[in-house]
């Protein structure tokens, strides 16, 4: 409610001022809703709701039915030619950020010190942080499955926090860089409990 | 965990000219004021904040409550603490109404308000761990849902 009324306000706010813009939005411009996926990937789907209790609609977003608009009527299907929708949301799409990169680094069983082979491969994530603008970073820790779900849990964040210093003492500013841990419950080789499993004592490292 | 610090911001009543100071401690995620950081700007791009108004340059940080506008010829782009990513075209504003996340189960919610312009939504780990964790408001709908990315367009496209 207290959104509506904002926008009813900057509604009046523009007939005072005669903004030519905001009055053709207010007077019905119609707003458009689209979904948009890659080959391969689940869409997903949205409800869409109009909020005007004037003009009551409904519909569902989803592969069959990707594009709506909410016009004088209500909500409905929009059949709207995809190179009109990508042209209209071409300076959008274009500041979209680089996707993150994702490196994983291993670690000894039990401990939080990395393999030989990891501690060599830092050197790389910190290439990568130099080629973006406004670098920040995501350790992410997890182990296998030997141990309490709690233990692994404590382990997984020392592992996360461990990287963190370590990269703080390359360089990298400390609040940039947050470090979390997902224990054993994001396994990289799926296993049975108290399986031990190399590949899954790990940390992720998103540089974003 | 524990040894994670993050910003709070507390208001300070008695410094004209400012509207937060930042004090470090110790404390949860959920508590973490800071919850997207601009990645991409291009042209004028301003965060309102508090009724202050902030330039958005690549690096600035984004919190709960912030109005994130780009002029006619700015255009924006955000990536928030679960990798999801919004985008802005020019005369666009959009405000964040609200962000939780829990890193660790990846459960939470994202809500804005698309007033004006056209957006560009990429879901992040958010999306995987509820079918209603998406949740976007402009004037004339409300749209809520999984979807992995979603685009929306308010008032005249530019």
């Amino acid at each position: 409610m207290k959104r509506m009324d904002y926008f009813l306000s900057t509604c009046r706010a523009a007939s005072v001022l005669g903004g030519a813009l905001m009055l053709a939005a207010c007077a019905g411009q119609p707003e458009y809703y689209a979904l948009s996926s890659e080959p391969g990937v689940p869409a997903g789907s949205m409800k869409v709701t109009s909020r005007d209790a004037a003009k009551p609609g409904t519909m569902t977003l989803d592969a069959q039915a990707p594009i709506a608009m909410h016009d004088e009527q209500t909500v409905r299907p929009a059949n709207i030619d995809a190179q009109k929708m990508q042209a209209r949301f071409a300076k959008a799409l274009s500041a979209q950020p680089l996707p993150p990169t994702r490196f994983t680094l291993y670690f000894v069983e039990g401990s939080d010190t990395l393999t030989a082979e990891s501690q060599k491969a830092i050197t790389s994530i910190l290439d990568e942080i130099k080629q973006r603008p406004a670098p920040d970073l995501v350790v992410v820790g997890h182990t296998d499955r030997v141990g309490s779900l709690s233990n692994n849990d404590r382990l997984a964040a020392v592992r996360a926090n461990t990287i963190r210093q370590q990269l703080i003492s390359r360089g990298i500013d400390a609040e940039s860089i947050q470090a979390t841990g997902r224990g054993e419950r994001d396994p990289l080789v799926p296993t049975a409990d108290e399986v031990a499993e190399p590949r899954n004592r790990r940390v992720e490292i998103l540089v974003r | 965990m524990n040894q994670i610090k993050y910003i709070l911001i507390t208001t300070a009543v008695a410094m004209p000219g400012f509207c937060a100071v930042p004090v470090w401690a110790q404390t949860t995620p959920a508590a973490q004021p800071f919850v997207a950081q601009i990645k991409v700007s291009r042209g004028i791009v301003r965060i309102d904040r508090a009724g202050q108004r902030f330039p958005g340059p690549p690096g600035a940080r984004i919190k709960v409550d912030d109005i994130i506008i780009t002029e006619g010829n700015g255009s924006v782009g955000l990536m928030f603490a679960d990798n999801s990513t919004l985008s802005m075209g020019p005369d666009s504003e959009v405000v964040l109404q609200r962000f939780n996340y829990d890193p660790t189960t990846y459960m939470g919610a994202f809500d804005a308000y698309v007033k004006q312009g056209t957006v560009s939504l990429q879901a992040g780990n958010l999306a995987q761990s509820g079918a209603d964790n998406l949740r976007v408001t402009t004037p004339k709908s409300e749209l809520k849902g999984n979807a992995k990315q979603l685009l929306i367009s308010v008032g005249d496209a530019k």
